[in-house]
């Protein structure tokens, strides 16, 4: 990207690419490489450095609004899948329904154009098995605190448990607790707000 | 969306028979997109510039009205080509024949109180 003439394909493509705001990535990939391809092909019959003829070219091919507005417009005749909706449900808390269901959502979630990438790795990744892992997690401190709490017999025994509770520093475990129960959640409402926006 | 387009009769029809107005440029044969979207847009009225015939081609290509196939080209790098698939001729032919009646339809009422 030396050439001023460079310099004036690449802003278009930058403009366009800011216009197509919530088209999902592989759509808005291949529009932006045929617009790019297109162009590539047009100044062929031209000097690299020739201006005039770059910006006919641009003018050819319309605003990157108009453009946009195409292909915008059309998303709804994408149809997203109807399974959409259930997708943040399921990896929020499909955990609960036999194990599996997170498991559905994700595969659900994976094969729907409605989501970008990184909101696929996101919802993969945070936090497995959605709220299962702190329900696992509560049940397993719940367990140790009540170990403490028939060890220590008369009226102290509340104070005993929430200090044995958990063996490593609480605080620790009450962030790990609030993370694992949060993640999900704010996950699987960024999921739905995508899904509502598409 | 611009407003008050969407009340433009001619805004609606034209977004209406772009579709098949492409199928049918692919009727004859395949083509690569550089060049329909250059006779689509120098055909005048159909579409706003060559660039809007590319979401186009993207819908009919999700609708698998079309497909595509890469070649080589003896200049530059090569070329995504679009043609027909099966489903896409025979909503052409569907819409050919529609058209035509539509169009018999309100000609004859446009002109019907002359």
């Amino acid at each position: 990207m030396s050439t001023r003439t460079d310099r004036g394909v690449a802003d278009y493509l930058e403009r366009l690419d800011d216009c197509l705001g919530t088209l999902p990535g592989a759509t808005r990939r291949q529009l932006l490489e045929e617009i790019a391809e297109h162009i590539v092909e047009a100044r062929q019959a031209l000097d690299p450095e020739d201006e005039v003829g770059l910006l006919a070219i641009l003018d050819a091919l319309g605003d990157p609004e108009a453009i946009a507005e195409e292909a915008l417009g059309a998303a709804p005749i994408t149809a997203a899948p109807r399974s959409d909706v259930v997708v943040p449900w399921l990896v929020l808390l499909g955990g609960f329904v036999f194990g599996v269901g997170w498991l559905v959502g994700i595969i659900l979630l994976w094969s729907s154009a409605t989501w970008r990438l990184r909101d696929k790795l996101l919802a993969t990744l945070v936090v497995p098995g959605g709220l299962l892992l702190p329900v696992l997690l509560l049940g397993m401190g719940g367990a140790a605190s009540a170990c403490t709490g028939s060890g220590g017999p008369g009226l102290p025994t509340v104070t005993h448990c929430s200090t044995h509770g958990f063996v490593l520093p609480l605080p620790l475990g009450i962030a790990a607790l609030l993370v694992t129960v949060l993640g999900p959640i704010l996950v699987a409402v960024h999921l739905d707000r995508v899904r509502r926006r598409a | 969306m611009v407003a008050g387009e969407d009340r433009d009769p001619v805004a609606q029809l034209r977004r209406g028979v772009a579709e098949p107005c492409v199928l049918a440029l692919l009727r004859a044969g395949e083509r690569y997109g550089f060049d329909l979207a250059r006779e689509l847009a120098g055909v005048g009225g159909l579409v706003a510039g060559e660039g809007t015939v590319y979401p186009l081609l993207a819908r009919l290509r999700r609708r698998q009205l079309v497909e595509t196939t890469w070649k080589e080209s003896a200049q530059g790098p090569p070329r995504r080509y679009y043609r027909l698939t099966a489903k896409g001729k025979a909503e052409l032919d569907a819409f050919v024949e529609q058209w035509r009646q539509f169009r018999f339809t309100v000609d004859a009422v446009l002109e019907g109180d002359r």
